[in-house]
């Protein structure tokens, strides 16, 4: 099989798998980076976001050998120097997360808005976050807990 | 619930490990030297929910499944708060399956035996009773153990225990200010304090007032688990690791057809798939297949797995299997599920509902009010089958060696997975699994179980030619055995809503397991299994009919309901099984709903009738079905709720004020449910402790129709509905709903926008509840929110359809669900009469079932059609 060189968080992996297998498996099966959930396998829920050049994107669909292109950052490279990332803090300030499953991917998707758009309004969010879904229905946390990790007053 | 699960009577104080005759500071503080042995290695246990590090720091158990519910934290927050402890000096651990080690006996037991809390419920997280069952025990434990710790002190210092008081983790002489903090120390001195006894601990319960979290906001009662969450190092299902090397991941290609087998398979092309090592059915060859047949009961669906070294190549290794599977359809349960068509059956449950079905509640004489009535309102209600879909699909791991079995799963039974995951590899004779549910016809609550409860054991006594004694041991040494070889741990579940009540996923990993000791193997579920296999929540068609009087109220109400049962499953067809059925829960004869279903929205309707006759009309069952959030109130609610809005319209009166008429008189309080065969979800499901009795007393939770009434006066005063009705902006418009259910009261006004090209806008949404004291007030809105959301989903999207018997829909784009874009820009939660005299009951179900009715009055209202089944997309457009 090939072999990839992966940046995940900064750190140089290599890893020897088929150059189909997605993002995610690499990350979560090969390198024991399991903050990055699996919900659906076909880039429908979210839960497995990751930033690939800060960008969001899907790893369930993203074979590796793509991703190994670009600079990986998963959930677990968020926080930097053991301080939590903005979003993560508002997060927890907020109370947003319930069961916890979709939050890793949320904040993945959340973190690469702020960053593109510090300032987002309800709509810009909205449009951000459609492509995660959470069953535990935190979405108005989540809106919230952004324009907090913006510095923006909410009603 | 209950009725099952009474084995013996238990003493409250030795149950739950706080004394009676043994220490109050547990067995291992013994004049032997025990304590010496363990005090500088291990946290000293001090009863079964708290233990001591060496350095003070307190440990406490959670118990219950947390699946997004704060109620590890809640729960541990209520016994640290009563132990007078620092919450930041608390860490947690999460307990493995024990149900016997969590059970609560009655502490107020005059002679008649019985339990506060089973132990086949004490860690079973289904039906929102988390918090209503184990409020007031872990007060008790707390300040049980507070009350030792104190007098520990004050024997210490040489004070009189009566001038201390402990809080956060010391132990203050108020007289002179001296104090000694929580630590060994005092436990040492334990021993010779003595053991409180019930009226002290009563007694010691801190007042409202001296609460340091218990009823506080977020800031005080703070989730434990939030910060793992969002830095990705929660650890879930499939993120376990477990002690034993070689870990491999299981895929399963499943029988499409409930029932189905395998009959042959081609594993080479899943073989040659770089990573798979094996490929084999689930169910081995000489499992005893019950009566029902595979699907049944908590065995899983027939399926080839695959198992590789990485979850990819698992995948991979399924996909090569695909047409290399025959399945056999032939046995008579698979041959007429393989039939199952959904569209075809909606036909055959409206069929059902046109005549007369099981009569529940039958007051008056209904048809012959009708007979001089020419225009009765009419309507009928469609739900289809949902799929719960938590965001984590379905996990388990097992390993197995020495003939014993170690699981871990995302489970909102672990109590439960380790009972069928017992039975069914241990006991080769499927009629003794049964034994299970053996249980002294005298220890049950009412005449009607005790013959039922009789007639189960003679039956099973036949059955097996044994005697009633006999079958008392058997059980004995069946659950003995069970709990000796199946060890379950669980992780955090990322999300339940009901499915993960269903041990199936973990009976496959077993199964898996057996077939190679010493190897743990992972069996994930992906999404399309998940949607594919889930246990759905039951399709249901309902019909009502009600003839108006002058003054608009109705004087005679007729609702016939018509429901796939998840008795069907859980209970195999015919033999033993149907006797069990009839047996428990009031499940009666197939094809009719269990009494557990039957009491939730159908025979504890609270209107105001004087003819009223409700019925529950036969569904045959083709399909696997169990259950979802908030499960048979989501189609009896929607139906009542709706058809209350279609007699206010009737009637031309304002809907809000309608639902209070149809309450009856403002002071009409407790329903008469009359007959006990009304179950009223109560008597069996929540035995609890009345809060701050002395001693305490089981509290009844009766339908009491002054708490809706003001929980619709809240949403309703909240929403400003007086003032807006009438007021609207065309295509606007608001409805409301109030139903009650896990015990607590629940109503919701809905604001919508319907345009010119039937595009549906929800633009604000309000809830308030009465779920007696809200012991976590920031998890309770939380609740509320994510409870709604969760109705709205369903109401919007919900639908599961089956051809030939196969689930039709796959994934998230075939089985749409909420996205953030569809949530209401405004929503506001409410608390009513939170009051700490008043228990705690359901907060987890309550919200969701009254959103779909709220939802479609208000689109009515707004000038749109009215809907009257679900999915609402039909009817609307959904952006």
């Amino acid at each position: 099989m090939p072999v990839f060189q992966l940046n995940v968080n900064g750190r140089l992996h290599t890893v020897d798998v088929d150059g189909n297998m997605p993002l995610l498996w690499v990350l979560r099966d090969i390198l024991g980076l399991k903050g990055t959930k699996f919900g659906c396998g076909v880039a429908q829920c979210g839960a497995c976001t990751v930033h690939l050049d800060g960008h969001a994107a899907r790893s369930c669909s993203v074979d590796v050998g793509v991703a190994c292109l670009s600079r990986i950052k998963t959930i677990e490279g968020l926080s930097y120097d053991g301080n939590l990332h903005p979003c993560q803090k508002a997060w927890i300030d907020g109370g947003v997360p319930q069961c916890g499953f979709c939050q890793p991917g949320q904040i993945m998707t959340a973190a690469a808005l702020l960053a593109e758009k510090p300032h987002p309004t309800d709509e810009e969010i909205d449009d951000a976050m459609r492509g995660n879904i959470c069953r535990c229905g935190t979405y108005p946390r989540i809106r919230k807990a952004i324009h907090d990790a913006a510095g923006d007053p909410t009603s | 619930m209950s009725a099952i699960v009474k084995v013996t009577r238990r003493d409250f104080l030795r149950y739950a490990g706080v004394g009676s005759g043994a220490l109050v500071l547990g067995c291992y503080i013994t004049p032997s030297g025990a304590l010496a042995e363990n005090i500088f290695h291990k946290p000293l246990k001090l009863n079964n929910f708290v233990a001591m590090e060496p350095d003070g720091t307190i440990v406490i158990t959670t118990h219950r499944p947390e699946m997004g519910q704060g109620i590890r934290s809640s729960l541990a927050l209520v016994l640290a708060d009563e132990l007078g402890a620092d919450w930041s000096r608390v860490r947690l651990r999460q307990a493995d399956a024990d149900g016997p080690r969590f059970a609560i006996g009655n502490p107020n037991d005059h002679g008649k035996p019985s339990y506060l809390i089973p132990e086949d419920v004490s860690q079973f997280a289904d039906s929102s009773r988390s918090m209503a069952l184990y409020f007031l025990p872990m007060r008790l434990l707390g300040a049980a153990t507070r009350l030792v710790l104190t007098r520990s002190a004050a024997k210490l210092m040489r004070v009189d225990p009566e001038e201390c008081e402990a809080n956060q983790h010391k132990v203050v002489h108020k007289p002179t200010g001296k104090s000694l903090k929580y630590d060994l120390k005092l436990l040492l001195a334990a021993s010779s304090v003595g053991v409180p006894q019930m009226p002290e601990i009563t007694a010691a319960l801190k007042k409202k007032e001296q609460w340091d979290y218990i009823g506080k906001d977020r800031a005080r009662m703070p989730s434990a688990d939030a910060q793992d969450m969002v830095t990705g190092k929660a650890v879930y299902g499939a993120d376990q690791e477990v002690h034993h090397p070689g870990m491999l991941t299981a895929v399963i290609a499943r029988c499409p057809v409930a029932n189905g087998t395998v009959k042959s398979f081609d594993a080479t092309a899943a073989l040659a798939v770089p990573g798979v090592k094996y490929v084999t059915k689930v169910i081995p060859p000489d499992f005893p297949i019950p009566a029902g047949g595979v699907g049944a009961g908590f065995v899983p669906h027939a399926g080839v797995a695959v198992i590789a070294e990485n979850t990819w190549a698992a995948m991979q290794g399924r996909r090569a299997l695909k047409d290399k599977i025959e399945w056999d359809l032939s046995s008579p349960a698979a041959a007429a599920n393989a039939k199952y068509d959904s569209d075809t059956f909606r036909h055959d449950l409206e069929k059902s509902t046109s005549e007369a079905g099981n009569p529940l509640r039958h007051t008056g004489d209904v048809d012959k009010v009708f007979d001089g009535v020419p225009t009765p309102v009419k309507a009928s209600y469609y739900v289809p089958h949902l799929a719960q879909a938590p965001m984590e699909p379905p996990v388990a791991i097992a390993l197995y060696e020495n003939g014993s079995w170690e699981i871990w799963s995302s489970t909102q039974g672990p109590e439960l997975t380790q009972r069928y995951v017992g039975v069914y590899m241990l006991e080769p004779n499927p009629a003794k699994w049964l034994a299970w549910q053996v249980a002294d016809p005298a220890e049950q609550n009412n005449e009607s179980e005790r013959r039922a409860q009789k007639e189960f054991n003679e039956q099973l006594g036949t059955l097996l030619g044994m005697t009633q004694a006999q079958l008392v041991e058997l059980a004995k040494d069946l659950k003995k055995k069970v709990r000796e070889k199946i060890k379950v741990h669980m992780t955090l579940l990322g999300g339940g809503f009901g499915r993960k009540s269903k041990p199936d996923y973990a009976v496959e990993a077993a199964f898996l397991a057996r077939q190679y000791p010493g190897v743990p193997i992972r069996v994930q579920w992906t999404r399309e299994d998940d949607i594919k296999f889930s246990y759905f929540n039951a399709v249901s068609h309902q019909y009502l009919k009600a003839a108006v009087g002058d003054d608009g109220l109705p004087t005679a109400l007729l609702h016939r309901s018509a429901f796939t049962s998840f008795f069907a499953t859980i209970f195999p067809a015919d033999g033993i099984g149907a006797v069990a059925r009839d047996a428990f829960h009031n499940g009666g004869k197939y094809p009719y709903g269990s009494g557990i279903e039957l009491a939730q929205g159908l025979e504890d309707n609270p209107f105001k009738v004087e003819h009223l006759r409700i019925e529950n009309c036969p569904a045959e069952s083709h399909i696997r079905v169990g259950w979802m959030r908030s499960v048979a109130n989501i189609y009896h609610a929607f139906a009542l709720c709706s058809f209350a809005d279609e007699m206010a319209i009737a009637a031309k009166k304002d809907s809000k004020d309608y639902l209070l008429e149809l309450l009856g008189k403002k002071d009409r309080g407790i329903l008469d449910l009359g007959a006990e065969s009304l179950t009223n979800f109560d008597n069996n499901g929540f035995p609890s402790f009345e809060a701050a009795g002395t001693p305490p007393v089981i509290a009844p939770y009766p339908v009491d129709v002054r708490r809706l009434r003001a929980v619709i006066n809240e949403v309703a005063t909240k929403s400003g509905w007086n003032e807006r009705r009438g007021n609207l902006p065309k295509g606007h418009g608001l409805g409301i709903a109030a139903h009650r259910s896990f015990l607590s009261y629940m109503a919701v006004v809905i604001e919508v926008e319907l345009n010119k090209d039937n595009e549906l806008t929800i633009n604000e949404m309000y809830g308030a509840i009465d779920c007696g004291f809200a012991v976590n007030p920031d998890r309770v809105h939380a609740q509320l929110e994510g409870g709604m959301l969760y109705g709205l989903s369903y109401a919007l999207l919900g639908e599961i359809t089956v051809k030939k018997g196969e689930v039709v829909q796959n994934n998230f784009d075939d089985y749409p669900v909420l996205r953030i874009h569809q949530v209401p820009k405004k929503i506001r939660t409410y608390i009513v009469n939170s009051d700490e005299k008043v228990p705690p009951t359901g907060v987890g179900e309550p919200p969701t079932p009254v959103v779909a009715p709220a939802l479609a009055n208000a689109i009515f209202a707004a000038g749109g059609p009215r809907i009257n089944e679900i999915p609402f997309h039909r009817k609307v457009v959904v952006l």
